[in-house]
């Protein structure tokens, strides 16, 4: 019972928190300077040409009427119209949604496979020089920002003839081998800070685990190191973990609007970007949107998955004491 | 989010660039070459030069008007190249800037008014259809029936006539020096008038022109990809199968391109990229003169109450170095100008301005009256060379007692700021297109005629009426000799103070492509010879 509660109470602020980011974000778009009509019509444009523009582009509404028309439209699953290109943005997301997804999905699984494996090594070899050279190479993989990462890699690639080429994107239903081929670099690019931040977290968590009573009395009784790992250190140092990788969401959001630019793939980052510099409300606001429900469910799914790994956290409101 | 990814791009050129050097060994000097292969050219295409291959092209950033595809309503220069490949209009420009021939084979003049032109007997649209001379006349009307940009460059026309099978007549209300000029423009092109008020054509989404390439799909912002045109009179002849122009943003990503040979052809904008092009192999890098130019605005209504005086004005255009700028920001490749674009026939002569004396004395007295001054100049990241540009401006001004600000910030901030009413700023750079006729941009130095620089410059009767003389009068020393004073008042009035011409850069694989690509362009058609393109 506790728990249902304790769930239904998190997917409530998860809603309402929904809420407040939608207007926020609604809000937050109209007070940017500068507007789509100015822009794709130019400075030359005439004051009838402006007011017509305004007017087939709705822009004409009041504010309020403008965000519950979008809101309906949200829920309805119709999120307007391009100003630019006139094109469904509900379409154009169903086009580049897959696109982004599986850079991020890559990602996470590139993260997982090698950032936690990283990170128990560097705890169980802390004292010797791999945990120094792991700390070294986990402070680099952090500090380097993806946008230097990227335009090294593309410039590395192109010089180097690797036989891989940059920005000749194709759909995975016209060719799939090259659909995954464009998105090898991408995804490295984005592992690297990832791949770190996740073996430096799980290194923290696992040592912290280590210090606990409970482990050194296994030691103390002589279990194998193996075994301490398995019935001890996993469970107890996975809900650590787990949030550094639901707050990774959040880190490729934004990583993948800088390697769709660079490495010129139309997933939904490079769309928001674009659509962000004309202003095109429409695929702004949906777009943000998007990313603000992917953070919110991750973060709800990260501690939905803790809490049942963790009963202690439901006692504490979710915080380690 | 996007000014830091835009700021993170530019982050890396410099990085790469910095990588580049090292691992090059490149000049730091390396700039995009001007040299002619034959006069009026930087390349020309070899007709042994195995051809029928897909051409693919990058460039920047796509067409995005509100009017959609409807070459009338183009506005930007990209959009004039991409359209202008679908369409074609009465006359052309040829590699010296001249008026060509184009759908009009000829023409006469029979008095300063009145222009008689011959149709090309064998120019057929997209759909098959004959191009008729109510096709031109239907054209011309409909840009002056629905007014945009364009419509002003055309001049007074009192009327349009269908005077025979292949042959229209214009009649000017007075005489207007760059009337065939301005025919020479995309949005002048010649539409299929029955298919369009039939409706069986939406030319807003659809392109169905005379030229040489027909539109088979286009993604906004990622990708176009045009078929050849088989009515076409050079459709036999045309040396690739397919055209495809990439939308990439990114100039290293582009530079990559060309490097891996994922792309025949490309559009690099910074002169940087020849640096970073200098040793990759088969690709060459050229500088293409244009007549668009960049310049200062001084925002003498609201920005600096101290900015009203024109003394105070004229100081700090005097104390610009436009031998720097182009030193520094354009690594020498390109040149200072007036009003009138340099190098176009009769414009003024940018050494001969009042301004161009440079005496850094008397500038720095006039702001030393005043107390110093402090300003803002905002420009915008899109084109990195404005930065570059605006940082010399801050030295220069340094040198009287101006202290400069600079404010980068992304094109809808900068236009809300510019553009805006009230504007919002002390200074701004930014660019015409110089288009190919001296006379026709000086069209925005009045405020009453441009309305966009209303907001922050007032102009004079003195300029209106020179700009008018600059119209009616005809190519020879008399025109020059009003654009000399044309170019000197506004000058002296230094609300818009023209810099240096802004060069297009551009490269190509030398082993997948054997262009044609002119030294000098007036409507930012960098494609303007594409039927001559061979790519194997």
């Amino acid at each position: 019972m506790a728990v249902a509660l304790w769930s239904l109470r998190r997917i409530g602020a998860a809603l309402l928190t929904l809420v407040v980011v939608s207007v926020l974000i609604f809000t937050s778009v109209r007070l940017m300077p500068g507007d789509y009509i100015d822009l794709v019509l130019g400075p030359l444009a005439t004051e009838a040409q402006r007011a017509q523009a305004v007017a087939e582009s709705g822009l004409d509404d009041p504010v309020v009427t403008q965000y519950f028309h979008w809101i309906f439209g949200v829920l309805t699953g119709d999120l307007g119209y391009s100003f630019v290109s006139n094109v469904s943005v509900s379409d154009e997301f169903a086009a580049r949604l897959p696109v982004t997804a599986t850079i991020a999905l890559l990602t996470i699984v590139v993260t997982l496979l090698v950032g936690i494996p990283l990170g128990f090594v560097a705890a169980l070899r802390s004292e010797g020089s791999a945990g120094a050279v792991g700390r070294i190479i986990s402070a680099l993989g952090i500090s380097i920002p993806e946008f230097l990462l990227a335009g090294v890699v593309v410039f590395t690639v192109s010089t180097l003839g690797l036989g891989v080429s940059v920005g000749r994107f194709a759909p995975f239903s016209v060719d799939p081998g090259r659909f995954f081929g464009s998105l090898v670099l991408p995804v490295t690019v984005l592992a690297v800070g990832c791949v770190a931040v996740v073996a430096r977290n799980t290194r923290d968590a696992v040592m912290n685990v280590l210090v606990e009573p409970h482990v050194q009395a296994a030691v103390a009784r002589g279990e194998t190191p193996w075994f301490i790992v398995r019935h001890h250190v996993l469970r107890n140092a996975a809900a650590p973990i787990l949030t550094i990788v639901g707050a990774l969401v959040a880190v490729l959001l934004g990583g993948t609007v800088i390697v769709e630019f660079v490495f010129n793939i139309p997933g939904m980052g490079s769309y928001l970007q674009t659509a962000l510099g004309r202003r095109d409300y429409a695929i702004v606001q949906s777009a943000v949107l998007l990313a603000a429900i992917v953070f919110i469910v991750a973060s709800l799914l990260v501690d939905l998955i803790a809490n049942a790994l963790d009963p202690r956290l439901r006692l504490t409101g979710g915080s380690r004491r | 989010m996007h000014t830091a990814a835009r700021a993170g791009v530019a982050f890396t050129a410099v990085a790469v660039l910095a990588l580049t050097g090292c691992a090059a060994g490149a000049s730091p000097d390396t700039e995009p070459t001007q040299d002619e292969v034959a006069p009026g050219f930087l390349a020309v295409s070899d007709d042994a030069f195995d051809g029928g291959g897909d051409l693919v092209v990058q460039v920047d950033y796509d067409t995005a008007e509100a009017s959609g595809l409807d070459p009338q309503g183009a506005a930007t220069a990209r959009s004039w190249m991409l359209e202008g490949l679908s369409y074609e209009t009465l006359t052309t420009i040829d590699e010296n800037l001249d008026v060509a021939p184009s759908l009009a084979t000829s023409w006469e003049t029979p008095s300063a008014t009145e222009y008689v032109f011959t149709l090309a007997d064998d120019a057929v649209f997209s759909n098959g259809r004959a191009m008729t001379a109510a096709d031109v006349v239907g054209s011309l009307q409909r840009l002056l029936d629905t007014p945009t940009t364009w419509t002003g460059q055309l001049g007074p026309i009192a009327s349009i006539e269908e005077t025979g099978d292949l042959e229209v007549t214009v009649t000017l209300s007075e005489p207007y020096a760059p009337f065939l000029a301005a025919l020479a423009n995309t949005p002048a092109a010649v539409l299929p008038m029955a298919e369009i008020e039939s409706g069986e054509v939406d030319i807003t989404t659809e392109m169905v022109g005379t030229g040489p390439l027909v539109a088979t799909a286009h993604r906004q912002d990622e990708e176009w990809t045009f078929a050849p045109n088989e009515h076409h009179p050079d459709a036999a002849s045309l040396g690739f199968s397919t055209l495809t122009i990439d939308i990439v943003g990114d100039e290293a990503t582009r530079a990559a391109a060309l490097r891996d040979g994922s792309a025949d052809f490309a559009v690099l904008n910074s002169i940087d990229s020849a640096e970073l092009l200098a040793n990759a192999k088969d690709v060459t890098v050229v500088g293409q003169r244009n007549t668009d130019f960049h310049y200062l605005m001084i925002n003498s209504l609201t920005g600096d109450e101290a900015l009203q005086d024109q003394d105070v004005r004229f100081a700090i255009n005097s104390a610009i170095d436009r031998d720097a700028i182009n030193e520094l920001a354009f690594g020498g490749s390109t040149a200072a100008t007036g009003v009138t674009p340099a190098g176009l026939p009769d414009a003024c002569v940018a050494e001969d301005l009042p301004s161009a004396a440079r005496d850094v004395a008397a500038a720095k007295a006039v702001i030393d009256e005043i107390g110093g001054l402090e300003l803002d100049l905002v420009v915008y990241t899109d084109e990195p060379v404005l930065a570059q540009i605006a940082q010399v401006m801050q030295q220069n001004l340094a040198e009287i007692g101006v202290t400069v600000e600079i404010q980068q910030v992304d094109y809808a901030t900068y236009s809300a700021a510019v553009y805006g009413s009230p504007a919002d700023f002390d200074l701004a750079l930014s660019w015409f297109a110089g288009y190919a006729d001296p006379a026709m941009v000086t069209t925005w130095w009045n405020p009453e005629v441009a309305g966009f620089s209303a907001v922050f410059m007032k102009g004079s009767d003195e300029l209106d009426g020179l700009i008018a003389d600059g119209y009616s009068t005809e190519p020879g020393a008399d025109r020059a000799a009003v654009f000399e004073k044309l170019c000197a008042v506004a000058d002296e009035q230094s609300e818009m103070v023209p810099l240096v011409l802004r060069p297009s850069t551009i490269g190509w694989n030398t082993a997948s492509l054997s262009p044609t690509l002119s030294s000098d362009e007036g409507y930012g058609n960098f494609l303007r010879y594409i039927t001559q393109f061979r790519a194997s």
